[in-house]
């Protein structure tokens, strides 16, 4: 295994609301290995962006409060950083990338100043020619074609997936340890998608960073990702390598996520049958049931479920396999 | 295109826009309005005297003549004679010109600092203590009326203390100065609560933006994020409601003037509204629209140069 960059342990982060607090994150685990990609998945609401950007401590508060659990970046606990020491790590050390290219970069501010300013505020000994020659570098990286010219635009003269391209190359700058990529793909075209993931991949083995990988989709996850783990109203219900998860999937929710991916086979084939779908709606955050939080949408509950031994916790159900369930599945 | 062509372009359409202001102005004053010769004579005018009168007022011309000469005075700011005081109305505005900027601009421009500055620390700080008690503050000042500012400064601070001028006014540099210090105070308190609310708007709206998101990301400090990202794009409406404020402080401040007895562009309109002075009216009104169409050109110059995204086109 690949050296532990990142240890995210028992994560907790509450928002306050006009209607009380929520826990949006509950007691989150996972670990990001040098050169390796780890995929969160999850609906809109299970937690997914919010663990990452607590790892960057962007959540904004209020309304919001990291209130318990550790992040621990090569030792250290990134909760316990004063704020300025953050900063010297944000952008450096760990880089962001979000969903939603065409807002994400200033529009006030030519491309090549938006990445020399990175590179301005975390490698200070570099002259202002050489930041220049440094940013038409990281253009040219991510496959921008003329970067000397692209480099003198403005965000709104480039394409989706150009801008997307210009966040990898700022965010890549300072050759970072970890990037986190909140559904980077979500706001392109399918074609630019695999564009992009192809991109990061190959970013990823020439600079060897670990990869967070948000999505809700999971094709996304087969295409980039060595782990996963399958987050469902702020908690981790399965985790596993991307081969055990796809091929042998313990948790019901997870089942049901891949059931409901059309196949080239049923969409085309003489049978065409209706799409399985997963039953009913995530539970609100503001009265999740005791037990099981997927209970009101499984085919296997029973009272267990419903409360009366306490809340499934994630456990190991195989070597790397754990799950978060009184009945796991059998492959 | 480069920005000299683009303003040029730009000027020509406020040909089209100044004949159609005038038309208003015109149907307004010469066709609406009751007859000038009537308000002048009173009820007891013989046939004669109204015939004379209106020869005098050039009221008998064809009325496509009359629109004219409010176009023509548009462009040459030759506005005739006042009816009351039979001044050049030119002249009147020159002399008034004079003591309305030097208590409107330094005004304007306090407030103007003020308020950014205000609401860029508020926008700092948001969510805090100090951003409930300065909206609150903002809120206070902007809901007591301007005449107790206005009666209460000169009582109190003018005439039981004895800290400025209660009213006057004299010309030149620095003698204004003790006359539009109150005034200036006065016009501050009553702007500075409507702009740090707007500003601070603008701020937060921008402070929200998924750039400034980036920004954080990136390891920048909150302050340079205020500072370049967020100023930088609320310049663009910052632009719009600074400019398009400029043509009313060239004329002037009609309720603070008239009060500290200032003899500038607000006072002068005041007393022609008071005498039915109608030439003098039309001028005002004429002068405020040529200057609220200029500088609308300006904010749109200016915009290209703040937002990359404007093209001159």
């Amino acid at each position: 295994m690949a050296e532990k960059i990142l240890e995210v342990k028992d994560l907790v982060v509450e928002f306050r609301t006009d209607r009380g607090r929520v826990t949006a994150v509950n007691g989150v685990n996972f670990d990001v290995h040098k050169g390796r990609t780890i995929g969160i998945v999850g609906e809109s609401g299970s937690g997914k962006s919010v663990s990452a950007l607590s790892i960057m401590r962007l959540i904004p508060n209020p309304p919001g409060e990291i209130t318990g659990g550790k992040i621990l970046y090569r030792g250290e606990d990134l909760l316990n950083k004063p704020i300025e020491a953050m900063r010297t790590i944000r952008g450096n050390k760990i880089a962001m990338i979000f969903q939603e290219p065409m807002t994400s970069l200033n529009p006030v501010f030519t491309v090549g100043n938006q990445i020399e300013e990175v590179l301005k505020l975390h490698q200070p000994e570099l002259s202002k020619a050489q930041r220049l020659e440094k940013s038409i570098e990281q253009l040219k990286l991510v496959g921008i074609p003329s970067p000397d010219k692209r480099i003198h635009e403005y965000p709104h003269q480039l394409s989706g997936g150009m801008r997307q391209r210009v966040m990898i190359a700022m965010s890549l700058a300072c050759e970072p340890d970890i990037l986190i990529a909140d559904e980077p793909t979500t706001a392109l075209d399918v074609t630019i998608q695999a564009q992009i993931l192809e991109l990061m991949k190959k970013l990823q083995t020439e600079l060897g960073m670990g990869i967070i990988m948000i999505t809700h989709d999971l094709g996304v996850v087969a295409e980039t990702c060595d782990d996963v783990a399958v987050m469902y109203c702020g908690q981790i219900v399965e985790r596993a390598d991307v081969k055990t998860l796809f091929s042998s999937p313990k948790h019901p929710y997870t089942k049901g996520l891949m059931e409901s991916i059309p196949s080239f086979d049923s969409t085309l084939g003489k049978k065409r049958d209706r799409l399985p779908t997963i039953e009913g709606m995530v539970p609100s955050l503001f009265d999740l049931p005791s037990g099981c939080n997927f209970q009101d949408r499984c085919k296997y509950v029973d009272d267990k479920c419903r409360g009366s031994q306490g809340d499934p916790q994630l456990e190991e159900a195989a070597s790397g396999h754990s799950v978060r369930c009184f009945h796991p599945l059998n492959a | 295109m480069n920005i000299y062509a683009y303003i040029f372009r730009r000027l020509l359409y406020v040909i089209p826009v100044i004949l159609g202001v005038c038309a208003i102005i015109f149907l307004i004053f010469n066709v609406v309005a009751p007859d000038p010769a009537l308000i002048i004579l009173g009820k007891h005018a013989t046939a004669e005297q109204v015939v004379e009168i209106r020869q005098q007022l050039g009221l008998n011309k064809p009325m496509l003549s009359q629109y004219f000469d409010i176009v023509r005075s548009a462009f040459t700011f030759d506005f005739g004679r006042s009816w009351s005081t039979k001044q050049e109305i030119s002249e009147m505005i020159k002399a008034g010109a004079v003591p309305s900027a030097t208590l409107s601009f330094p005004a304007f421009f306090i407030s103007t600092i003020l308020g950014i500055s205000i609401s860029l620390l508020v926008a700092f700080y948001r969510g805090s203590m100090f951003d409930k008690v300065t909206v609150v503050g903002c809120v206070t000042l902007m809901s007591v009326s301007s005449l107790a500012y206005i009666l209460f400064g000169q009582w109190f601070f003018a005439y039981k203390l004895g800290w400025f001028e209660i009213s006057g006014y004299d010309y030149g540099f620095p003698y204004f100065i003790p006359y539009i210090l109150l005034p200036a105070i006065i016009w501050v308190m009553l702007s500075v609560g409507p702009d740090v609310r707007f500003y601070r708007t603008i701020m937060l709206d921008e402070i929200y933006q998924d750039y400034i998101r980036t920004a954080r990301a990136k390891g920048l400090s909150e302050r340079v994020i205020l500072f370049k990202h967020v100023l930088k794009n609320a310049m663009i409406p910052i632009i719009t409601y600074v400019v398009i404020q400029i043509p009313f402080l060239i004329l002037g401040a009609l309720l603070l003037e008239s009060f500290f007895s200032i003899p500038g562009l607000g006072s002068i309109t005041l007393n022609a509204i008071n005498s039915s002075d109608f030439p003098v009216i039309r001028a005002m009104t004429v002068l405020s629209a040529v200057a609220y169409i200029i500088f609308s050109v300006i904010t749109d110059v200016l915009y290209t140069l703040v937002d990359p995204r404007v093209r001159l086109s």
